[in-house]
């Protein structure tokens, strides 16, 4: 038996400006990736393309991004990723540069990595905050992402799971 | 439509966080799931949730820091709830996984069988709508299980009786069903020679509480004239001989039907008087059989007593009510009212059986005494040293019986001193009084080793061997039935044990013995091969009767201090070492003998006809008549009636065809004994025809039981034939003292071609292949050589070192063969094996 082997690439959008974040859609970043990929790598490349890569996740308030492709043909379209200089949204331009964080075999490795690699960020996040008010929010959130708050809400989930299981 | 590969690929994916944009946001709560194709799946409808908000003025750092948050915690989620692939194949550890689990569910432990089973069913059933399955209802196995695990072992025991050390025996034994008992038949580990060493040198010990106790009580003259009934002097001391009557000694006796003497056996039994009590003229008896006799011996007691109102009826057995199997544990208050205990006694017999009978002429009464003691047997020279080491007299006792418990305490404790348990006298009874001898439980289990520091020359220790115990020594509280439920009831158990075991200050230490009730029991000393010459005391060893409820109580200590157990095998092969008929093998004119040997006939048969049909021993070319069921009657018949022609005895007093009889009377076996060996100057009867003939009208049909003792090479076999050798046999033997015998030559099977041929219809049984026909020919001149009689148990003897059998031959055939043998070769026969052409020659000799 032959396995599909797939290949998750972790990035993150690095924009100078904050708020241009917000019009981020995963077509959008698909469509830039395939120009880029086509004029990197031509006719080849888009046709790899074609074959194994999709946007798996998207977080636009994080600007997290996490594309898989397929084991073989990763770098190629890795080395891609660098000739992206702008995103492209319904005529609006976004100057970025996706930044690749994390390559990973399977989708719940990449989560592992970016749970991870988020706590640091809030950790670093607390000494640059200027006002108190922004400290105190920053505490509460790392204390609010911990796994004992995941375990009680799995508890809380567990009865409307079963009962969602029982309707169908 | 929905199919199953999508609820599917949903359930596993319902962990995986969403993509979290802001666009979807406003227009998410209207169209209900939005069209936007974002998501995992592609062409999956559901949109991605979000924050539920505007789009934001201002990012500022604590908004960024929520939303970092809130993703840790959607992927901490994604991450730890391990949905996905199927539960039931995950569950199992790497090395626990096989290849070809999924189709056969059989390798997966079973409390996930099911589940892959329903995986597997609703597999196959993809294509048709699925509906929910119901929960299927455990399996009776699983609903009867965690209920009340000792309300299911009473419930057992209603039709075959446990022993007390039922539990014990069944880890450790291969059980079998007999008599309405379950007993202990060969250890699963392979034990024989040990088993056999531990008889020699040590101890074996053996659970023999299935033998079944009768009591009598009344007053002593009518008691011994109803009992002279079904005994009679000439096979032994009776119930009345002299050592046993004042309580001192066990005896052992031949029991018949009621003045039927010598015909009628029923079988043996041993009995045990209590001594005598002064200013008391009823005295008790009680006689132990085996169970196969029970009815028989109980209904002829009855008739012989005259006894035949029933007194008291059996209750209900104990409070072991039988609860429906679907009641939850939950209800404290009913297990509160009623905790179930274990069944002690006979669980088997119906309540509102009689089990005690009074006859309104004479003053005996007859009670039935089943499963009220138990019953240890120890067998081997060191078995004193085990029990002297297990058991301790009790610390305290009720004042009126002080200077009786010193006088047993002190005999008990000489018992250390004597060398082997063969040194006492045989069947001698010490009663005790002992403490709880779990206080006194070792560590580590250990072998009893005999203290050799003991002065030998002590004057008490030497009037002990010669004459055992005295008889005021053999009183026990144990023969009053109060005083045995009163024990019986304040037993501890063993939960209250282990308490005050972890209560104790020094771990580890004794418990001490204050404020328990102390057990009365009774020793009886077990003579092992009284008849004979050779070997004489071998497997001699002591009895211990207890009251019930104490069984495990002492079975544990014992088994601590090193002893062996065995089961029923055993038991026959130490009576096959001791030369001593074993009931019910070894007595044919038994009813309960006969019975035996029909079942053993139809278990070989079985065995017999499984083997493929080229595999089989051919029989009837091996000229064996009888390889499985020795008619008897039928040689004996033979017998007489080639004596009676070579006699010429035309006025034959023979009234007919009387029933054969196995021949006890001691004084005929003295004689006969003398007369198979060669002569030497003591023998003071010579052996004539007229002797000889004159031995035989008394006897009349009958059969002896002798020991066979191969000269050379050979194992006997079961069934093998005792022939009468030729003289020419007999010369060959003088030739050449280390010949292996005379050949059978081999035989024609006639019936080979009568099978050949189509079963006619009036044939209803099927002559099975190598086994001769029901009507059988003649079984005495069938072979070359004539059949004296055929061997019950044979087998190669460990304690005398060659091959030995215990047979059964025909007193008129022994005879004359005898007559026709020179002097110094008498009592020379030949044995043949069933499945062999070889005669082996043997000796005879017959232990009186």
């Amino acid at each position: 038996m032959v396995r599909f082997k797939s290949r998750y690439l972790l990035c993150e959008v690095c924009v100078p400006d904050r708020s241009s974040l917000q019009l981020l859609e995963d077509r959008t970043i698909y469509n830039t990736l395939r120009a880029a990929v086509n004029r990197a790598h031509g006719d080849y490349g888009s046709a790899l393309f074609n074959i194994g890569v999709i946007v798996k996740y998207l977080n636009a308030h994080t600007g997290v991004v996490l594309i898989r492709s397929r084991k073989k043909h990763y770098r190629l379209i890795w080395s891609a990723l660098s000739f992206i200089t702008c995103l492209e949204n319904r005529g609006q331009k976004v100057q970025c540069f996706l930044n690749c964080l994390h390559v990973g075999g399977t989708i719940r490795t990449c989560q592992k990595f970016l749970v991870k690699y988020n706590r640091q960020q809030l950790h670093r996040m607390l000494p640059d905050c200027k006002t108190d008010a922004e400290k105190q929010e920053v505490r509460r959130a790392i204390l609010s992402c911990s796994l004992s708050n995941v375990r009680e809400e799995e508890a809380g989930e567990d009865g409307s799971d079963d009962d969602g299981d029982k309707e169908t | 439509m929905t199919g199953a590969k999508d609820r599917m690929r949903e359930k596993k994916m319902k962990n995986q966080p969403r993509n979290v944009t802001y666009t979807s946001s406003g227009r998410g709560t209207g169209r209900g799931q939005g069209s936007q194709a974002c998501g995992w799946v592609r062409g999956h409808q559901p949109g991605g949730h979000s924050y539920s908000q505007d789009l934001p003025k201002y990012i500022t750092a604590s908004y960024f820091a929520k939303a970092r948050a809130a993703e840790v915690n959607a992927m901490l989620k994604a991450v730890s709830k391990p949905a996905g692939s199927c539960h039931v194949f995950n569950a199992l550890p790497n090395h626990m996984r096989r290849r070809a689990m999924s189709h056969n569910t059989k390798r997966l432990p079973s409390r996930l069988r099911e589940g892959a089973q329903r995986l597997a069913e609703r597999s196959q059933r993809a294509a048709e709508k699925e509906k929910k399955q119901l929960p299927r209802s455990r399996s009776r196995r699983a609903r009867r299980r965690h209920g009340n695990l000792l309300l299911e072992f009473n419930r057992r025991q209603r039709k075959n009786k446990w022993l007390e050390t039922h539990i014990w025996h069944a880890k450790r034994f291969h059980m079998q069903k007999m008599w309405s008992y379950c007993l202990p038949l060969k250890p699963t580990a392979k034990s024989f020679r040990a088993s056999y060493r531990a008889m020699n040198t040590h101890a074996l010990l053996q659970d023999l509480s299935y033998f079944c106790c009768l009591e009598l009580q009344g007053s002593e003259e009518q008691m011994l004239r109803a009992l002279a009934r079904l005994t009679s002097k000439q096979t032994g001391p009776t119930f009345a001989a002299a050592s046993c009557l004042s309580g001192a000694r066990q005896g052992s006796v031949h029991l018949y039907k009621a003045d039927q003497f010598p015909q009628g056996c029923l079988g043996p039994a041993d009995f045990l008087w209590r001594p005598r009590v002064p200013d008391a003229s009823d005295r008790q008896l009680w006689i132990w059989i085996h169970p196969d006799l029970k009815q028989e011996v109980l209904s002829e007691l009855q008739l012989v007593c005259q006894c035949s109102v029933s007194v008291s009826v059996s209750e209900e057995s104990g409070p072991a009510v039988e609860r429906s199997a679907g009641r939850k544990r939950k209800r404290d208050e009913d297990d509160a009212e009623e905790p179930s205990k274990r069944l002690l006694g006979d669980g088997t017999r119906p309540a509102g059986a009689p089990v005690r009978w009074q006859s309104p002429d004479t003053t005996i009464t007859i009670s039935d005494l089943t499963m009220e003691i138990v019953r240890y047997r120890l067998i081997g020279p060191l078995a004193h040293v085990v029990l002297t080491d297990t058991l301790q007299p009790a610390s305290e006792e009720p004042s009126d019986a002080v200077s009786l418990h010193q006088q047993q305490t002190e005999v008990f404790q000489l018992l250390r001193g004597v060398c082997s348990t063969a040194e006492l006298p045989a069947g001698c009874v010490l009663g005790l009084t002992v403490d709880d001898p779990r206080l006194t439980l070792p560590q580590k289990r250990g072998k009893s080793v005999p203290d050799l520091q003991q002065s030998a020359e002590d004057d008490r220790l030497r009037d002990l061997r010669l004459t055992g115990v005295a008889a005021h020594c053999s009183q026990s509280a144990l023969w009053d039935t109060s005083a045995r439920e009163r024990v019986t009831h304040s037993r501890l158990s063993e939960q209250e044990l282990n308490r005050m075991r972890s209560e104790l200050l020094v771990p580890g230490s004794r418990l001490s013995a204050d404020g328990q009730a102390a057990v009365p029991l009774l020793l009886v000393h077990q003579g092992g091969r009284v008849r004979g010459e050779e070997r004489l005391h071998w497997g001699s060893g002591w009895d211990l009767l207890l009251p019930k409820g104490w069984g495990m109580a002492f079975w544990v200590p014992l088994v601590y201090r090193g002893v062996r157990v065995g089961g029923l095998h055993m038991s026959v092969k130490h009576s096959q070492f001791m030369g001593q008929p074993h009931f019910p093998h070894d007595y044919p004119d038994c009813p309960a003998g006969v019975r035996f040997q029909s079942e053993q006939e139809a278990e070989l048969l079985e065995k017999f006809k499984r083997r493929p049909p080229s595999k089989r021993t051919n029989y009837i070319k091996h000229g064996c008549l009888a390889p499985f069921c020795c008619p008897w009657q039928q040689l004996t018949e033979e017998w007489e009636e080639l004596v009676n022609l070579s006699t010429e005895n035309v006025s034959c007093c023979r009234t007919g065809a009387s029933d054969f009889t196995v021949l006890r009377s001691l004084k005929a076996l003295r004689r006969l004994s003398a007369w198979t060996r060669p002569p030497s100057r003591r023998n003071s009867s010579t052996l004539t025809h007229a002797t000889a003939a004159a031995l035989q009208q008394e006897c009349g049909p009958s059969l002896v039981w002798v020991r066979l003792r191969l000269l050379g090479k050979g194992q006997p076999a079961l069934h093998a034939m005792v022939c009468a050798p030729t003289t020419s046999d007999l010369q060959l033997l003088l030739q050449d003292a280390h010949s292996s015998g005379p050949q059978e030559p081999r035989h024609k099977d006639h019936l080979k071609h009568l099978r050949q041929h189509k079963t006619s219809p009036e044939e209803p049984a099927r002559a099975v292949r190598g086994v001769f026909p029901a009507p059988l020919p003649s079984v005495l001149s069938h072979c070359s050589r004539l059949t004296l009689g055929w061997v019950t148990q044979g087998d190669f003897s460990l304690a005398a070192g060659c091959g030995e059998a215990l047979a059964f031959i025909s007193v008129s055939g022994l005879l004359h063969t005898i007559l026709q043998q020179p002097q110094e070769q008498r009592g020379l026969v030949l044995l043949r094996n069933p499945s062999s052409l070889q005669y082996r020659f043997a000796r005879i000799s017959i232990d009186v």
